[in-house]
């Protein structure tokens, strides 16, 4: 399945789903190290429901940290 | 005299943004020296091996602490009251905190805000618990409505994001605060120099938010103290009274006793 996170394709030829965990884990090098918030699709996904909210085929996840602004 | 936000009481009345200064570190000295206790920031996708975003991120942290002040998470680049949701519920998880500087953008050339989405995005936010500080434009009605829906802070331009260009339509300022004597005003984007802010705070705004006014000046902490000082000037301005304006001339000098050359 192909998956993307914040617009990057991640291809995964083994699975047809995974945690929003094991997503993250795709993305960063250790995610308990930063400060982030989850989009499944364009929708808030809370850190407590990371282990048993899926991504599948064609899902998009956006991960944001904070950044300056006005 | 205090600004009040929500039932917090704050020694300020200018908030500021933390983005466009020329370092972190003096982004954190034009804070400081500003005296604000409320600072905005955003959330935007990152490279996360970039330390970029967790080092701007610590930095405001220690400000709020040294501040003992408050974050106020923007809505920056949304365009539809779902995607600023979303990022809403996204800030309060990650910076522990209902307020919410609340932006949708309707038009890419002004960054004017969009009131339809606008009222749709402030509703669902209340309902779902926020705290809101709307952006928005000098509309009376659309601060009216904003105001009975149920943000006791609004937050009117004086012109487009970024211009510098100050306030464009005092009369439609002047009228909101007129109107709208309860709520608590904060006239916010496009400040260009210390005595819009002071105009502001004249015209009995109960504070001024901007960023691009201090963080593109030559020294941004020398103007972050300007402002700080352009706010007390003209609050105590309006606080004393500001006297009624006259078509004619008035002499200031006591005519009684005028000395002799004006007697015919």
């Amino acid at each position: 399945m192909n998956i993307h996170i914040n617009g990057q394709a991640y291809p995964l030829a083994h699975e047809t789903k995974i945690t929003i965990s094991s997503a993250l884990t795709l993305y960063f090098i250790e995610p308990q190290q930063s400060t982030f918030a989850v989009a499944l699709n364009g929708d808030f996904v809370s850190k407590e429901d990371y282990d048993r909210t899926f991504v599948k085929n064609g899902d998009s996840l956006d991960v944001l940290l904070p950044i300056q602004g006005g | 005299m205090s600004l009040n936000i929500y039932g917090q009481n704050l020694d300020s009345r200018l908030l500021i943004g933390s983005a466009l200064y020329p370092s972190p570190q003096i982004m954190k000295q034009a804070i400081l020296a500003s005296g604000s206790q409320v600072v905005t920031l955003s959330l935007k996708r990152q490279n996360p091996s970039e330390q970029a975003g967790q080092q701007i991120w610590r930095y405001l942290q220690d400000i709020v602490t040294q501040t003992n002040g408050y974050l106020l998470p923007n809505t920056a680049g949304c365009k539809t009251a779902a995607e600023a949701v979303t990022l809403a519920k996204m800030s309060r998880e990650i910076f522990q905190t209902d307020w919410l500087k609340l932006e949708v953008i309707g038009d890419d050339y002004n960054l004017q805000p969009d009131p339809i989405e606008l009222i749709n995005a402030a509703e669902q936010l209340i309902n779902a618990g926020f705290k809101v500080l709307p952006y928005c434009t000098d509309d009376l009605v659309l601060c009216q409505r904003l105001y009975d829906l149920g943000c006791q802070v609004i937050m009117p331009w004086a012109s487009p994001i970024g211009t510098g260009k100050g306030l464009m339509n005092p009369y439609n300022l002047e009228t909101i605060r007129l109107r709208l004597p309860e709520a608590t005003l904060i006239l916010d984007a496009g400040i260009g120099k210390p005595s819009d802010a002071c105009l502001a705070m004249e015209m009995g705004y109960d504070g001024v938010l901007l960023n691009s006014a201090v963080a593109l000046a030559d020294n941004p902490v020398l103007m972050a103290e300007a402002f700080s000082q352009a706010l007390q000037a003209g609050e105590q301005g309006y606080v004393a009274g500001i006297m009624e304006q006259r078509q004619t001339a008035h002499p200031s000098t006591p005519t009684l006793g005028t000395p002799f050359w004006h007697q015919s």
